[in-house]
């Protein structure tokens, strides 16, 4: 509506791989301790032009923001090292779990892009997801669902299923 | 111009990579503050993150995807070696550089470059952050030593290749501007403020690079630090006590402490304050005690209370500083306390007890004062009074027939106090100003049980005599003793004064009873009397010390009010005490113009001695002898009075009171006042009171010496001899001090008597 009337939020401009530029809040962008550091360190005047990410496209970079916008009131951790249960627990929260119904590749790109860019909560959820798609199922069935080739020969997954017969689920 | 940045490289790239990052560490060393574009700064942090990341590097020849972990983390450490080598080579440059300067201008070249070295540590520390989460964490995490993340690093190096070689310099350039700013020059102290922060961040941990230590800090800056303070200030005072006064040195001194205090605020680490200050301590106070307690005799002789709170303050800084000093206070206030009662003590024996007191007083309040105000009421000091005071009290020039003189001098003055004869006084002084001041004194009285006698005697007179001020002062004053020392002390005062209470309401009900028993005109005829009657035990009276036949009209008075009392409580004996009472009579006799009749004030044996004057107007002594039956050493004094007063004339003229010599009624009598009080106590009565007085003082103290021993016993049952005494003096030591000679004769006297028995061994056993 009245744009007038919007309150005066800062806003940053991202420039995507693919040479798009991306305007965002200011504090949104933050969420990411790269963008967070680069705007603490260079002088305010130069934070006018925008912010070159050149390891991400348009699309994934949007897609990114769309989940720190959605995350901006969470509180941060500043400490690296997440407490046990988050680091242990695969529970992904509603909105994280819709976020992340994309396909693959883009489920890739977004891990690949957090761990650039800095967000950990992110990556974290990113890596969950990931995980949550392995659990349970047979090393056929992993091949399948990521479409990996099994360079193994037969001796060698013999072996290798020996070694490993202690972890089995019976 | 700023240096241009060379492309982007290869991902894969290790030469390539390092060479481009070389290019942008060095820019953000040494150009940063020509400013950063964001370009340079996404490129050089991508350029880290993708060379981390990129999966076939050039170190590995192995096919096989074992080496993909290995890979990238040989790919970190490149990367990490070569910011070694590169700050290596910065920070030589630095140092050769430094090389150039000295004093303020290598002070301010170091925190220039410090300043510039953090700030592209920082920078560094972000845009190596990738390295930092990865690579570094992992070793860390692994346990590898010396590994820091990338800012701790910059410190680390610092600290090898810079400050190691820079450091005595520095502190040099630092002591030589702390000197100027304490010869009262000034200096820019935020520089040194920078070098203390500087060699705090340098302060690393080994083991835990996140927990910064103040070592290098307490090495490097305290403790050159401190000792060239202690050097400055050993320099200063010596030169600056060679030249001036002690009082001078002091004040001098007290800025100094001052002014280093002032100095930990403006630039130094609060935590420096403790041993910064034990340093001046030394320097300023310790290395000059003796001088200073030297010089406090001066301040003591001369009252000068500002320079004596400045001493004590001094030296309440340095361990054990004032003991000496509450040593010669001590002295001192003995001193001035037996010089002042020296002063006072010219009349000897015969000293007013007030001025005695307000001597004592007098240098006790002085040097109370002293102490509040120079020694802010320290507790030692107090106690170094009190030592003083109790001893100038009790052993003086006016005390040197015995400790037992200061509590009656005192007791005296209490009752002088006291007593009616001296309103002029109590409105002057607040009586109960007055009352303090003598606890004060009695405070310090040794022989408390001096007092007690002296002060029950007079009390008794006061009573008696109803010459007491007010009763409410005499309340108080009894209360105030009692606070003192316990109820036992004050408990036959406050019967003596009940005794007097109950007397008054028994006057009223006996003139009641009068009324009810008698006719009207027989009570109208009798004669008006008072009568005050005291309890046996709690009074310090004796018997009256001559017979005497009392004249017939006290006779019939008092037999009347004995029907009374025995009325009233049966059993109890009524003794008079003839030599406490006293009456009035009227002389209708003489010649004189005056209307209104003389009336006389006189003791009852005065009256039994003139009453039978209104038979006769000539009596001879034998006469008057005979019909009181008063012995000669009370009749003499009495009718001495009487012809000196020109009550009575005698024959011969000049006569003494013996046989032979008769007494005739002066019927020419005259005096300015219509009441003319003819009994006055005589000196030697009341010489002898004083010395009966002390003579009852050492028996009760035998008696009290022998009941603490019985009360000790009887609940030890069995004791050495020589805890027996011990233990008594510390009982008996509230009333007054006890000699072992006395106690051991107390002992003696019980084994004879059979409280106790000798055991084995030098013990003593308690028989019941």
């Amino acid at each position: 509506m009245a744009s007038a009337s919007a309150p005066a939020v800062p806003q940053i401009t991202l420039t995507s791989s693919d040479g798009i530029d991306i305007s965002v809040d200011r504090s949104v962008a933050q969420r990411s301790v790269l963008i967070k550091n680069l705007l603490e360190d260079l002088p305010t005047e130069s934070t006018n032009e925008p912010i070159p990410i050149p390891n991400v496209n348009e699309a994934v970079l949007k897609k990114v923001m769309e989940w720190c916008e959605h995350h901006k009131n969470d509180p941060t951790t500043t400490n690296d090292d997440d407490s046990d249960s988050r680091k242990k627990s695969t529970d992904i929260e509603e909105w994280d779990q819709r976020y992340m119904s994309v396909d693959q590749e883009m489920l890739f790109e977004i891990i690949l892009a957090a761990n650039y860019l800095d967000i950990k909560a992110l990556l974290d959820v990113g890596c969950k997801t990931v995980a949550n798609m392995i659990k349970g199922k047979s090393p056929e069935e992993i091949r399948k669902t990521f479409n990996i080739q099994n360079d193994f020969t037969p001796e060698e997954e013999d072996q290798i299923r020996r070694e490993n017969e202690w972890a089995e689920d019976r | 111009m700023p240096t241009q940045m060379p492309p982007m490289p290869n991902k894969d790239d290790a030469k390539l990579t390092w060479a481009y990052l070389e290019a942008g560490v060095d820019k953000i060393m040494n150009e940063l503050q020509d400013g950063m574009d964001m370009k340079t700064y996404m490129g050089l942090y991508t350029a880290i993150h993708n060379f981390c990341t990129a999966q076939k590097a050039v170190s590995t020849g192995g096919g096989f995807n074992s080496h993909n972990r290995g890979g990238a983390h040989l790919l970190g450490e490149d990367l990490y070696k070569h910011l070694i080598a590169y700050l290596g080579n910065h920070l030589q440059t630095v140092h050769q550089a430094s090389k150039l300067h000295s004093d303020e201008a290598l002070l301010r070249f170091y925190i220039k470059e410090w300043k510039r070295y953090t700030t592209a540590a920082t920078y560094n520390n972000h845009l190596f952050r990738y390295l930092n989460r990865h690579w570094v964490k992992r070793e860390m995490d692994e346990g590898k030593k010396n590994i820091y993340d990338i800012y701790t690093l910059h410190l680390v190096r610092w600290k090898e290749d810079m400050f190691t070689s820079t450091h005595l310099s520095v502190m040099d350039a630092v002591l030589k501007m702390v000197e100027k700013q304490r010869n009262g020059e000034t200096i820019e102290q935020a520089q040194i403020k920078a070098v203390v922060e500087s060699f705090v961040s340098l302060g690393l941990d080994e083991s835990d690079s996140t927990k910064p230590t103040l070592d290098v800090y307490k090495e490097f800056f305290e403790a050159p630090f401190l000792k060239a303070t202690g050097e400055y200030y050993s320099r200063e005072s010596k030169q600056f006590l060679a030249e001036n006064s002690v009082v001078e040195y002091m004040k001098k001194a007290e800025t100094r402490l001052e002014e280093e205090k002032e100095r930990v605020d403006l630039f130094l680490l609060a935590e420096i304050l403790a041993p910064l200050n034990r340093t001046c301590e030394q320097s300023l106070i310790q290395d000059h005690s003796l001088i200073l307690r030297e010089e406090f005799q001066n301040l003591l002789d001369r009252d000068r209370q500002e320079d004596l709170g400045r001493m004590y303050k001094l030296l309440s800084r340095i361990p054990d500083g004032l003991d000496p000093l509450r040593a010669r206070f001590e002295v001192h206030v003995r001193k001035c306390g037996l010089a002042a009662v020296e002063k006072v003590a010219a009349d000897g024996e015969n000293i007013e007890p007030k001025v005695y007191v307000e001597a004592l007083l007098g240098v006790h309040t002085q040097y109370q004062d002293l102490v509040n105000a120079a020694f802010g009421g320290e507790s030692e000091f107090v106690r170094s009074l009190d030592n003083a005071c109790r001893d100038f009290v009790n052993r003086n020039k006016i005390c040197k027939t015995g400790s037992s003189r200061s509590p009656e001098l005192l007791a005296k003055y209490t009752d002088t106090l006291l007593k009616k004869s001296n309103a002029k006084m109590s409105e002057e002084d607040d009586m109960e100003k007055c009352q303090t001041e003598i606890m004060t004194v009695f405070k310090y009285i040794e022989d408390k049980d001096v007092f007690q006698k002296f002060y029950s005697r007079m009390l008794a007179k006061r009573l008696v005599h109803t010459s007491s001020a007010s009763d409410d002062a005499e309340t108080s004053m009894i209360s105030k003793l009692k606070e003192a020392c316990g109820f036992e002390y004050t408990n036959k005062l406050q019967r003596m004064f009940q005794d007097i209470q109950t007397s008054k309401d028994l006057n009223s009900a006996y003139k009641d009873w009068c009324a009810d028993t008698y006719a009207a005109e027989e009570n109208k005829n009798a004669v008006d009397a008072t009568y005050s009657i005291l309890g046996t035990g709690f009074w310090p009276l004796t018997p009256p010390s001559t017979p005497f036949i009392p004249p017939q009209a006290i006779v019939k008075t008092y037999e009347r009010f004995a029907v009374f009392y025995n009325h009233k409580h049966s059993g109890r004996k009524l003794s008079w005490l003839w030599q406490l009472c006293k009456g009035e009579i009227r002389a209708n006799y003489t010649k004189s113009a005056q209307r209104i009749p003389y009336t006389f004030q006189v003791s009852t044996y005065q009256m039994a001695l003139l009453l039978p004057f209104n038979d006769a107007d000539t009596l001879t002594y034998e006469q008057l002898e005979e019909t009181t039956k008063l012995q000669k050493d009370t009749l003499d004094p009495c009718m001495n009075l009487f012809v000196k007063a020109k009550v009575l004339t005698c024959s011969p003229e000049g006569g003494k009171p013996e046989a032979g010599t008769s007494y005739t009624l002066n019927t020419n009598f005259k005096n300015k006042k219509v009441k003319v009080n003819l009994a006055i106590t005589i000196k030697s009565e009341q010489k002898q009171e004083v010395e009966e007085t002390h003579k009852t003082i050492e028996e009760d103290r035998k008696l009290l010496i022998q009941s603490a021993i019985v009360r000790i016993m009887k609940s030890r049952k069995k004791m050495k001899h020589t805890l027996l005494v011990t233990e008594t003096i510390q009982q008996i030591k509230s009333r007054f001090s006890p000699k072992v000679s006395d106690i051991k004769k107390c002992i003696d006297i019980l084994l004879e008597k059979e409280y106790l028995e000798r055991l084995e061994g030098d013990e003593l056993g308690y028989l019941a």
